[in-house]
């Protein structure tokens, strides 16, 4: 970048009358000195059009002291001063025949380079011949900053959205090809759909930062207590350990396949049955572990199925592959027992 | 054509776990010999450097981490596979171009001819 530039008899001239006209204008050069927006004005009718006034914003914002700047042409500070595409829209600017904002890439002193949307009008004088131009830059770095952030947040739910769909595939296709009957097929999907949903609602509720497991459970089975006081039906001791968002999602479905099952062959089919679910963290070689357990009691007499259901094969296999772990079902007489031992979350997420 | 897969090994390495169910289904009922699974970046290298497979389907992204690690070690070791991703096509990865690539959400035939062509193009 070049240093303080030589100045010309005309350069100094016409400093001289921004000068001149600071005195007679006053109160509108102490404005434009004081304004936050970043302003130059840049002589008209010389080739590359000197700078002959730049105010305290705009050395503020391209990081120049006054004289650094004074002397320079218009496009000194572009950060591409072969673009000429660049060029064409400061020239179209400068001509006013810009049709849209003229956002250009500039760049400070230090070398970081910024937007700025271009203003220019023109300074005519008596005669209505345009001598000098006179220039503002409003500094779009925070609004690119929030562009791309916001590109980026739509990146990554159009990606979540995806993911959704094919889950959705998913339980359509499973329920499809386990229930004959119509009706039974709308419930398996509604069932999980629900499911679903109520953790999208849990997880938006904490801003997509993570879930605690005590509110993952209190929501998949929130519509299997009924309207009746369930409460005491329905035992939870744990600490709200938070997850990740994926992993609250595998939980959620998991919690519901085993409430369902419940429901239909457990604690939950009769009138006095009850779950009670308690999990600990313990340490191991391999990192510390979350060891969950669901006991089901006083439900009618459990016999292990004969052949597995889908929700035998979500939380054996599905959940265990999903969070690196391992879940048992164990058919006990007395009731189901499911046991989960899977890695604790890091702090990650607290 | 499913001739092709029957008898296979398969490795899916997938972190959506009613996905993964879904297309365990499907390869079972294509009579492929195993379907082993991995949602890890970790755990799908570790699976590919000491077991073999004939063919491997790989999520882009596993749990917001990039899974080309995973594409450079099944290339090392000569296993085909076939591309899968929740984005759209503008967001492609650089090595992504040789291989196919599933949009989610696919729909079975779509999977079953992308794995077949992947196998037939192996046996030529």
């Amino acid at each position: 970048m070049p240093a303080v530039v030589s100045k010309s008899g005309d350069q100094k001239s016409a400093e001289a009358e921004v000068e001149n006209f600071a005195d007679d204008l006053g109160p509108f050069v102490v404005a434009a000195e004081t304004t936050r927006m970043a302003m130059v004005f840049a002589v008209a009718c010389e080739t590359d059009n000197p700078i002959i006034f730049a105010n305290d914003a705009f050395l503020e914002l391209t990081g120049y002291a006054r004289e650094e700047v004074l002397g320079q042409i218009f496009n000194f500070f572009m950060a591409h001063v072969d673009d000429q595409a660049a060029l064409a829209l400061v020239r179209e600017a400068l001509e006013g025949q810009s049709e849209t904002d003229v956002e250009i890439n500039y760049r400070r002193k230090d070398g970081t380079k910024f937007w700025a949307t271009l203003f220019v009008s023109p300074v005519r004088d008596d005669d209505g011949d345009i001598i000098q131009y006179f220039a503002s830059f409003v500094d779009l770095t925070s609004y690119k900053d929030e562009q791309a952030q916001s590109q980026m947040l739509i990146a990554e739910l159009n990606h979540r959205v995806k993911n959704t769909l094919a889950t959705v595939q998913a339980i359509v296709s499973q329920a499809a090809k386990t229930n004959a009957d119509p009706q039974a097929m709308r419930k398996a999907v509604e069932s999980r759909l629900f499911a679903l949903s109520r953790s999208h609602d849990l997880l938006t509720r904490e801003n997509w930062r993570s879930a605690g497991l005590v509110d993952v459970l209190h929501d998949a089975l929130e519509p299997f207590r009924g309207l009746d006081d369930q409460s005491g039906r329905v035992e939870i001791n744990g600490e709200n350990i938070r997850f990740s968002p994926k992993a609250a999602l595998a939980l959620g479905i998991a919690f519901n396949e085993l409430a369902t099952n419940a429901t239909k062959y457990g604690a939950f089919s009769n009138e006095y049955g009850s779950i009670r679910i308690d999990w600990t963290v313990e340490p191991s070689p391999a990192g510390r572990r979350l060891v969950l357990v669901w006991t089901e009691k006083d439900g009618p007499v459990v016999a292990p199925p004969l052949q597995k259901g889908f929700g035998s094969h979500v939380l054996e296999r599905g959940l265990a592959h999903e969070l690196d772990g391992t879940v048992q079902l164990d058919y006990q007489t007395a009731g189901l027992v499911c046991t989960m031992n899977i890695p604790a979350p890091g702090p990650d997420h607290e | 054509m499913s001739d092709l897969l029957s008898g296979r090994r398969m490795l899916v390495v997938e972190d959506e776990m009613l996905l993964l169910l879904m297309i365990e289904g499907i390869m079972e009922d294509l009579g492929c010999q195993s379907v082993t699974s991995a949602a890890t970046v970790k755990k799908a290298i570790s699976l590919i450097e000491t077991e073999f497979f004939d063919a491997a389907m790989l999520d882009m992204n596993l749990g917001g981490e990039d899974s080309s690690r995973v594409a450079d070690v099944l290339s090392e070791r000569g296993v085909p596979f076939i591309y899968s991703t929740g984005n759209d096509s503008r967001d492609m990865a650089e090595g992504a171009r040789n291989h196919a690539v599933l949009y989610k959400p696919y729909r079975e035939t779509d999977l079953i001819a992308a794995l077949t062509q992947l196998l037939a193009s192996r046996s030529n």
